[in-house]
């Protein structure tokens, strides 16, 4: 090789440019790679024996510490000596998680100074939508750190609240108490008044029944009665209807003398999973003193307590009577159910 | 006198283990809807036997009488079941009436801990024999299975028992000469399979398909005679023995066999859904999900246990592969016939139009294969990671895949058909998720004591989910009193008996509407999750 430079100077041609330096993730891409390809038994056995332990000290961890996620019976004690002593007329007890109903057989089922009044404990998955007529105040009972235990009915029950008491520990339970914002005051629930409507089927009179409900006379015997009944796997209490199946001679419901305010609001559905397989749908008609104020119609198949609202404004502040008509085109196998409340 | 190998001492000890922890912890597990069926079907079938011996000219009206108690299965199970009672119980008087039928299933579990064990000790020794049956019963629900006198964990046992045979009878894969006698073996387990459930009826076609993919690399070398030199004598034995001892151990198809037959599978073919909750949805009718027996398993399966089965699975998986590459060393006979046996059962109920209920005792026959690959895959484990004392990194292994899972037995007997893992959150995490909290009624075990202790004297309870043979069993064995009668719904019944299923809910709330009241007086509960309640009238609980 010649020591003289070239007489055409240096080179233009330039060399290829060398290869950019790797990324970093290059790199780890290359080392996993390289650790992974080609597979090796020690590496299966390495993984698979992590995996094992770590999985086994998981479950040793989980399995020591589970009984202490959970409250004692004295921590339901105390948290039942709690809702006892503070509870007023117009609280009810919410549970979370919804299955923590353990709380039935231990907190008060009615208020101690006001035996009259029951103390509801509702076991709702959400509360974001729920209708709370007469409530409140809600003392939430929760089992914060028991598996599967989240803050969403906690948060719903926040947003619907001017106030927030709590939460307090009582070993594995919280009660905190919550002050509705603006709390449902109905003016007359139809359910508990039940007593005092006439009921019908076409134009006979039913007769009350042994069982505290109204038995009407005819075909298939249709009874009125106020239960508490599954609709969409929740309890709903409500008048439960079973139509006679003559259009003609509808079921009809007179509740004298109801106080009105601007809405009549209530609900329907169909108890239990009986309407799964029925093709009947039952009609609802509501009426103000003999004028028709609406109607609503439960379909068949259907599954759900559906909302119903009418708008009475025009008769607010007026005592009226209230009737409520039941059809359907053939006696249904289900249990229809409603209920409804006159609302300020 | 103890067996003279390793092999047998290990398998026999843990039969006896099994059988011994199973009795000594079945009087806590309640009797469940369909046990207390089996329980009135094995006592006639028993009785059948005995008078088949004075009478045998009457065989068939006497059979016809006999089974056609729950004749929508076939009878050795519960022949089994009657003849233990017959002995124990009502013979010796040595148990309970409910002991001495359940003595049945306990003596499955000890026939498939054995197995598991000398099959365990045959693919990767000594510790294989000791960990295998391990990996099955120390699964919170196959614990649960081994005691009530029902077809599961015997269907499970002698489809193991089949498998097993048939892979003797080949040559254990390839390591010893083929076995005649083994193959007569393999034909009187798949009968007895017939004979106990509807499911081994696909074992027949399931062996066929794993001896044909194992042949069929040697066919393509050799040539499609090979097929037929290396065809299984089991497979034939298992046609000729299995029909036959179906029809011997069921006389109810002596009369008119075909007819029955069309029948039972008639009933079978068109089973009835019985709805279940699956993720907070509660299935009614197919399509169900593909995925529902993989994801409960994986919620069932103790965790630890879980990565075993599954590293156990990819390892046979990866050794069928090396195999067809024409690996060395490995048997592809064996490893396909227990992935094909480990997959199948599952991958059976996995298809949406199946029923899906019963939690993991539709597909159990798949978990001693499971169990089995577990073993394998620990035990490989420790031989690769440390060579020259693989016994400590195997008996680590061991320790953190079963002390848990033995926490978890412990922690959720006698309410097997309620337990959930540690990846569900165990039975409270999974009522979080909206599974299925339990079934089969058998509960009701948890509050038998408060009913005996308070219910007023002569009062009517509705029992809900136990049946009416279910509450007679518990009188005859005095676990419940016997002047509480049966009450038909809550209108006629001073005490109520709510077990949760989210599709009875209306039962409870029509109980609340009728008693007047909300609040339960007692109640059995795993995690403070309510499997049990108990509502009373005033005046009904003292």
């Amino acid at each position: 090789m010649s020591d003289r430079a070239d007489y055409l100077g240096p080179t233009y041609k330039l060399g290829p440019p060398s290869p950019p330096p790797p990324t970093r993730g290059e790199v780890w891409k290359g080392r996993i790679r390289g650790l992974l390809f080609p597979p090796r038994p020690e590496l299966g056995a390495f993984l698979f024996a992590a995996a094992l332990g770590a999985l086994g000290a998981y479950g040793l961890w989980f399995s020591f510490t589970l009984p202490g996620r959970f409250p004692s019976r004295i921590d339901w004690r105390a948290a039942a000596a709690l809702v006892a002593r503070d509870a007023q007329p117009g609280d009810a007890v919410a549970l979370s998680p919804p299955w923590a109903e353990r709380a039935r057989e231990v907190l008060p089922e009615r208020l101690p100074l006001r035996p009259d009044l029951p103390l509801p404990i509702l076991a709702f998955p959400s509360y974001a939508a729920e209708d709370l007529p007469g409530i409140r105040r809600v003392w939430l009972v929760s089992l914060p750190r028991a598996p599967g235990a989240a803050s969403r009915i906690a948060r719903e029950l926040a947003d619907r609240s001017s106030s927030v008491d709590g939460p307090q520990p009582l070993g594995g339970i919280e009660v905190t108490r919550y002050e509705l914002r603006e709390p449902e005051r109905p003016l007359y629930v139809f359910p508990e008044q039940l007593a005092s409507a006439s009921v019908q089927v076409g134009d006979s009179a039913c007769a009350p029944d042994a069982r505290g409900g109204v038995r009407c006379p005819g075909r298939g015997a249709p009874v009125v009665a106020r239960e508490t009944r599954e609709i969409d796997f929740l309890p709903r209490t409500c008048i439960r209807v079973s139509p006679s199946g003559d259009p003609g001679r509808p079921l009809t419901l007179v509740f004298p003398d109801v106080p009105l305010g601007r809405t009549l609001r209530g609900h329907a559905g169909i108890a239990g999973s009986a309407g799964l397989g029925s093709a009947v749908p039952v009609r609802l008609r509501v009426s103000v003193n003999g004028e028709g104020l609406g109607e609503w119609e439960e379909a068949p198949r259907a599954s759900g307590w559906r909302r119903f609202e009418l708008d009475t404004s025009k008769y607010a502040g007026r005592r009226l009577q209230v009737s409520f008509e039941v059809t359907a085109a053939k006696a249904p196998r289900f249990a229809f159910c409603f209920d409804a409340a006159t609302l300020p | 006198m103890l067996p003279r190998t390793p092999r047998r001492r290990i398998a026999l000890g843990w039969a006896m283990g099994v059988l011994f922890l199973a009795a000594v912890t079945a009087p806590a597990v309640g009797i469940s809807r369909d046990e207390s069926v089996y329980f009135e079907a094995a006592e006639g079938y028993a009785r059948f036997w005995v008078d088949i011996l004075r009478a045998p000219s009457q065989a068939v009206p006497l059979a016809d009488r006999a089974f056609s108690v729950n004749r929508e299965h076939p009878g050795l199970a519960k022949e089994v079941f009657g003849f233990t009672h017959a002995v124990l119980s009502s013979g010796l008087g040595l148990t309970s009436h409910a002991e001495g039928f359940r003595f049945g299933t306990f003596l499955f579990a000890a026939l498939l801990a054995a197995l598991l064990s000398v099959w365990g000790h045959s693919l990767c020794g000594a510790w294989g024999g000791v960990l295998a049956p391990g990996f099955f019963f120390l699964v919170p629900r196959h614990f649960y299975h081994c005691h009530p006198a029902v077809l599961d964990l015997p269907e499970t046992a002698v489809w193991f028992a089949t498998a097993y045979g048939f892979w003797r009878s080949v040559g254990s894969g390839g390591d010893r000469p083929r076995s005649g006698r083994w193959a007569v073996g393999t034909g009187l387990f798949f009968g007895a399979s017939l004979a106990v459930k509807h499911n081994g009826w696909f074992l027949l076609p399931l062996l066929f398909a794993c001896w044909l993919l194992s042949a069929l690399p040697a066919a393509f070398r050799e040539g499609p005679r090979a097929l037929s030199a290396r065809f299984p004598v089991a497979l034939l034995a298992m046609g000729i023995l299995g029909p036959l001892i179906l029809l011997a151990a069921w006389p109810w198809l002596w009369h008119d066999p075909v007819s029955r037959l069309r029948a039972y599978f008639v009933f079978h073919l068109g089973h009835e859904n019985y709805p279940w909750m699956y993720f907070g949805t509660l299935l009614r009718a197919p399509p169900f999900p593909v995925g529902y027996p993989f994801v409960v398993t994986a919620l069932t399966v103790p965790a630890a246990i879980l990565v075993a089965m599954a590293g156990g699975l990819s390892q046979s998986l990866g050794r069928i592969a090396r195999a067809l590459r024409g690996g060395e060393g490995v048997s592809l006979p064996t490893e396909v016939l227990l992935s094909a046996n480990a997959l199948f059962p599952i991958a059976l109920i996995s298809w949406p139009t199946v029923p899906h209920f019963g939690g993991v005792k539709h597909w159990m026959p798949a978990m001693p294969f499971l169990a089995l690959l577990a073993a394998r895959a620990v035990v490989s484990a420790g031989q690769i990671l440390w060579p020259r004392r693989p016994g400590l990194v195997i008996g680590v292994l061991a320790a953190l895949a079963f002390a848990p899972a033995a926490w978890q037995v412990a922690h959720t007997h006698p309410f097997g058909t309620a337990a959930w893992n540690e990846l569900a959150g165990g039975a409270s995490g999974a009522a979080s998720l909206g599974m299925q909290r339990q079934f089969w009624g058998d509960n009701m075990v948890g509050v038998l004591p408060a009913l005996n202790d308070h219910a007023a004297p002569g009062a009517r309870v509705w029992f809900q989910e136990a049946t009416w043979l279910a509450v007679r069993e518990y009188q005859r064995d005095e676990r419940l009193r016997a002047d509480l009668a049966w009450a038909n719904g809550p209108e006629d019944a001073d005490i109520s008996v709510w077990h949760y299923h989210r599709e009875f809910l209306d039962k409870e709330f029509r109980t609340w509407t009728e008693f007047g009241t909300t609040r339960p007086v007692a109640g059995a509960y795993l995690d403070e999750v309510p499997l049990v309640q108990v509502y009373a009238r005033p005046g009904a609980w003292r």
